[in-house]
């Protein structure tokens, strides 16, 4: 373990659209730590350190498309240049800020009273944002839904709700979102 | 006070010892980055319906705003520094030797703090834990520690990136602390032991022969070897000896039984659990110098007992602390944030940051070295049944639980674990003792499930065993000792209402899951060779209430048409803000638009405590109870159990009363407008016949008026615009005359403001404050104290049924699927209940199957725990696609909501430890029933011959 402080370079990167930087960051530090003290979004969340329970999942767009990362044990060096999105990026707000309306997701998880105390929150967020996104672009069978519900949002942790209305309010949202399913309601409905 | 802030952001909460203290006023720019009011839409419902739609802190929940204290930092508070210093405690992981000092040469000169606080520092400066927290808030050179995970030293550093390095740098290094000679452990008494002995009559509804409520509980004289030393038996001497002379007899019994009868000797485990909440424990405190002023910001489920008593501690100090302002946030803690020492080390922190903010925040492995956890239990039970006829007839245990190193709430744990053994069953003849130890383990407080889980769990798996043995459905056996309504508890109280654990297992028993489950067995097992398939049941009741709830409530009106709710309770994630906005419906037509919750501040309704309210004398409760002002106990802590019943008794009462004196009489007034008494003259209409239709007040054919309307007439008229109450609970609930008129001559309350009109006037009662006016009572009734010896008399309860797959190749057990019956009286927000009951769920799976931790040097004291290798239950592990639940309809309309976070993670745990057996033929009486354990079993034995009837 190294007993110097590591050397800091500026970093810059991209946030729900904004850009931050350059900041001067240490180089083994990890993203959640600078989201949070470096530029003050704390909707991220600290669980574990060890990448194990995703409070901190963050979405990464690139090339490949959107996907999940791991904020808590991701430097965040890594990110030099790309595009990021956190949960404070969902909801459109107006310009000065206020909430104007909730995304798909969040409003789903609302509706089905999914959370309790809300810290893990975030990560379901961003787990369930990738997952809409994926499948619009690779739509499954409706027999799939629940596997792959389960399997994208199985590595979240959860200390408050057991889970189900969170699976719930995803399935649901899969189920009516036009194109996510191929032979869903929400598809006939489109084709009808 | 910061001269930067205005007065009217803090509301003062008083002066104690000498210390101003203040809450940050939500609603003012003292803390604008948690005002719910701002950031909480208004609660969405529908008045045809009644419906809410979601809850009240959602919006701010689902997209990160700050709501924790650990996303505070010094540039989010208005007034404070921009600078943001950063602390950690260096804690020791052996407790068996002298601690000889640390050396943090490992940092060098770049990373070493920029301030080191050491326990000669807290001398030196008279700080000092409050008594609660036992000694030494930092450890001195040249003594044992008291556990392990010990915090000797405060290392603060004034810029992150060097705190983040150093802390890199000293995690799971053992060369940091230096050791002396060793020691040994600290050997000190247990914390607590409790034993409740009863005999009853001749049928259950007979009076008892020998109870603790009728005559008292067995207290130890001392203790030898860490075992308590009761009363010596004496038929003919003090109620204490004759109780003990009739837990003679009943050892007689089991040690000798009657032909026909089985006795069971069983021993059980439930391990030191973690409660894992996400939120680590923290705080952000400063020490303003030019004004002697320290802030705090911390997550708590407490947050009266820190306006209590760390004015105390900061009093004793010679920092010249004179004002302490306190900022209340969400937080979540399943009880690890109850009466926790965490909130202090951060008060400490902040008194030496040499002036600036110092933020104070586990990360998860120091949150599981420091937080408080479940206490383990280790439990000897004997139970005997008549073979024949399936009755049990004497329940003799004697449960040993881990405390750890300070007291924190073991002693109430301790007593709770025994009085809930009994779960769901009579029994004729009962000694139930309870003690709990201390160790050199980590403090264990009140988490989630409380003696309760522990000891009903062990009480189900048991009878289990025993209806095998006997040859019986365990539904069947359990149906013929149910505890019915009417009958006394373990300590000889009859409790409150309807008992309907019979219900619960009548649907149990009609569930295709249990009617099928031979079949089921047979099919799956042909289906997946490798495979054990299992069904197991598990019924229990938990009480919920301490015996000595007390709140405080405030519900008003204002001009404006909005309503509010001020609330002493906490949103710990559970639901209450918006349950509690909830309440209000019933007398006010709408939930509260308004819901501040964590209150500490209530100078209009000037209560006062002055003794335990446990521990408290008739003698001592006879003196004051004359004066209007006092009252045994001013507020409980927040607990996940507590909301539904006793916060709600407070809101519906607050809000009656705004309707009888405020709402109503408006009413009537614009009814009766116009020539001859207008609409109403015609017309027979009574109180009892206010109808909400829609938002509006009717009642027999009269017009329905709108709230609003109804609010200006009573600002007219100088009615009641706003209400405070408070209540207090001794196993029931204390009541008072008042003067005024009607029902609200006696109130199931112990004290009441009112604001009439726009409280600028006069009016009935002493002015106070805030337009408020306190009616004193002219008397009032409290429980006697001798009702501190009913232990429990409010239950709720829940069967579970639970589905298993175990795979004889790995000791895997799956978990396939689980229904549970649960009974709570009328739900408030049904969502939130199912909500509740799926998550207790996950957190009972996680306690059988999964979770787990020495309780010593391999510990989580020793640093290295984390979710990696602590598993909790994910999605997979609780059947989250197939469980089902249902609630039993509520008695009537007017069944009051009940208690339900803790009883609902409590069956699952037999039930899958029954399931399992049910698969393998073993039976599994040491939790938590992992694959390894699961492996031993089959590899070290065939399965029993007997196994449960299928």
């Amino acid at each position: 373990m190294s007993t110097v402080p590591s050397r800091k370079r500026p970093l810059t990167l991209q946030i729900n659209g904004r850009s931050y930087g350059p900041v001067d960051v240490p180089e083994d530090m990890m993203l959640v730590d600078v989201l949070h003290e470096y530029l003050g979004l704390t909707g991220t969340r600290f669980g574990c350190g060890q990448g194990e329970c995703r409070a901190c999942t963050v979405i990464v767009d690139d090339a490949n498309g959107p996907r999940e990362v791991r904020s808590c044990i991701t430097g965040a060096h890594y990110f030099e240049g790309r595009r990021i999105r956190t949960v404070e990026g969902h909801a459109r707000r107006d310009e000065s800020g206020k909430i104007v309306e909730l995304s798909n997701v969040q409003q789903a998880f609302l509706d089905h009273f999914s959370f309790q105390c809300g810290y893990c929150t975030p990560g379901f967020v961003n787990a369930t944002t990738v997952l809409i996104e994926k499948l619009a672009k690779a739509p499954i069978a409706q027999a799939d839904v629940e596997s792959t519900v389960l399997e994208a949002l199985n590595p979240h942790l959860c200390r408050c709700t057991g889970y189900v209305r969170y699976y719930q309010a995803a399935k649901d949202l899969v189920m009516a979102t036009p194109g996510l399913v191929k032979d869903g309601p929400a598809k006939k409905e489109q084709a009808s | 006070m910061s001269a930067r802030l205005s007065r009217r952001d803090f509301l003062k909460f008083g002066v104690v010892a000498g210390i101003g203290v203040y809450v940050a006023a939500p609603g003012s720019s003292a803390l604008a980055a948690l005002f719910e009011k701002e950031r909480l839409r208004p609660l969405p419902w529908d008045a045809h319906t009644g419906k809410i739609r979601y809850r009240t802190d959602a919006t701010a929940k689902v997209t990160g705003e700050k709501v924790f204290s650990f996303d505070i930092r010094s540039r989010d508070l208005p007034g404070w520094p921009e600078q943001q210093s950063h602390a950690m405690l260096l804690r020791v992981t052996k407790a068996d030797r002298l601690y000889a000092g640390f050396d943090l040469s490992v940092l060098g000169d770049a990373l070493k703090p920029d301030r080191i606080v050491t326990a000669a520092d807290l001398q030196r400066d008279g700080v000092a834990f409050p008594a609660f927290y036992g000694e030494d808030m930092l450890l001195p050179e040249g003594k044992t520690p008291a556990y392990l995970g010990h915090a000797v030293a405060l290392l603060v550093f004034h810029d992150f990136a060097r705190f983040r390095a150093a802390k890199n740098a000293l995690k799971f290094r053992d060369d940091v602390i230096r050791w002396g000679a060793e020691t040994g452990p600290l050997e000190r008494p247990p914390w607590a032991a409790f034993r409740y002995v009863r005999v009853g009559g001749a049928t259950p509804f007979d009076d008892d022969a020998y109870s603790s409520l009728k005559d008292t509980p067995l207290f130890p004289s001392g203790f030898d070897r860490k075992r308590p030393l009761w009363p010596q038996a004496n038929a003919h001497g003090a109620l204490d000896a004759q109780g003990a002379a009739f837990a003679a007899n009943i050892a007689a019994e089991l040690d000798a039984p009657a032909d026909g009868t089985l006795v069971m000797e069983r021993e059980y485990f439930s391990p030191s659990i973690d409660t894992a909440a996400l939120e680590p424990d923290n705080g952000n405190a400063w020490f303003e110098t030019a004004t002697q002023t320290l802030h705090l910001v911390s997550a708590t489920q407490s947050p009266q007992e820190i306006a209590e008593i760390a004015p105390l501690m900061l009093a004793a100090s010679k920092l010249g602390v004179r004002n302490l302002v306190l900022h209340p946030c969400y937080t979540v803690g399943y009880g690890s944030k109850d009466h926790n020492p965490f909130p202090f080390y951060a008060l400490m922190a902040g008194l030496y940051g040499d002036g600036k903010p110092v933020r104070l925040a586990n990360d998860r492995y120091e949150q599981f070295q420091s937080s408080l956890k479940r206490h383990s239990f280790r439990m000897k039970y004997r139970m005997s049944v008549d073979r024949k006829t399936g009755k049990l007839q004497a329940f003799a245990a004697d449960m040993v639980g881990d405390g750890g190193g300070r007291m924190n709430f073991s002693p109430s744990v301790c007593l709770v674990a025994a009085t809930a053994a009994q779960s769901i069953y009579y029994f004729p003849r009962s000694d139930l003792a309870s003690t709990v130890i201390s160790s050199r383990a980590l403090d264990a407080g009140s988490a989630r499930g409380y003696g309760t889980l522990q000891s009903m769990g062990a009480t189900e798996i048991m009878i289990d065993e025993i209806a095998g043995e006997l040859g019986l459905d365990p539904i069947e056996l359990r149906q013929r000792n149910v505890f019915t309504s009417g009958m006394k508890n373990t300590q000889g109280a009859i409790p409150g209402g309807a008992q309907r654990a019979d219900e619960v297992l009548a649907r149990c028993r009609a569930h295709p899951l249990w009617t099928q489950r031979g079949q089921r067995k047979k099919d799956y097992e042909a289906a997946n060779p490798g495979k054990r398939y299992g069904v197991g049941f598990g019924c229990v009741q938990k009480d919920f209430g301490t015996g000595a709830e007390a709140a405080f409530a405030e519900v008003a009106l204002s001009k404006d048409g909005r309503v509010r709710l001020r609330h002493i309770g906490v949103e710990m994630g559970t639901g209450m803000a918006t349950s509690q906005a909830a309440v209000c419906i019933q007398w006010i037509g709408r939930p509260a638009d308004e819901v501040l919750t964590g209150e500490s501040q209530w100078s209009e309704l000037p209560m006062f405590a002055n003794a335990d309210p446990w521990l408290m004398s008739q003698a001592e409760q006879d003196r004051n109870v004359g004066n209007p002002r006092w009252t045994p106990n001013l507020t409980s802590p927040s607990s996940a159990s507590n909301s539904a019943y006793f916060f709600s008794h407070a809101t519906r009462e607050a809000s009656r009363l705004l309707f009888t004196q405020g709402l109503w009489p408006a009413a009537i007034a614009i009814w009766g407008q116009g020539f001859g008494g207008g609409q109403l003259a015609p017309l027979s209409v009574r109180r009892e016949e206010a109808r909400w239709v829609d938002g509006k007040l009717t009642a027999h054919s009269l017009a329905p008026l709108p709230l609003q309307a109804l609010i200006d007439k009573a600002y007219e008229l100088g009615l009641a615009t706003g209400v405070i109450v408070h209540t207090f609970n001794r196993w029931q609930w204390a009541e008072a005359d008042f003067p005024l008129d009607g029902d609200d001559a006696r109130l199931p309350l112990d004290g009441i403001a009112l604001r009439w009109g726009d409280g600028s006037g006069n009016g009935r009662g002493t002015a106070t404050a805030n337009g408020y006016r306190m009616i004193e009572r002219t008397r009032a009734h409290y429980p006697p104290a001798q009702r501190n010896n009913a232990g429990v008399v409010y239950y709720s309860a829940i069967g579970t049924i639970a589905e298993v797959a175990v795979d004889t190749a790995t000791g895997q057990v799956d978990l396939l699927n689980h229904h549970s019956v649960l009974e709570c009286g009328k739900p408030i927000v049904p969502e939130l209940v199912s909500g509740q009951l799926q998550g207790g769920l996950a957190m009972g799976i996680g306690h059988v199957l999964h979770e787990g931790l020495p309780l010593y040097e391999d510990g989580p004291g020793n640093g290295t725990w984390n979710f990696n290798r602590y598993t909790l239950p994910r999605a997979k592990d609780v059947a989250v696609w197939k469980q089902t639940g249902d609630v039993l309809p509520p008695v009537s309309d007017t069944d009051p909501p009940k208690g339900m976070a803790e009883v609902v993670m409590i069956a699952v745990v037999p039930a899958i430890a029954n399931a399992v057996a049910h698969a393998t033929g073993h039976r599994f009486r040491e939790l938590p029933i992992t694959r390894d354990v699961v492996m031993d079993a089959l590899r070290a034995a065939p399965a029993m011959k007997k196994e449960q009837p299928a």
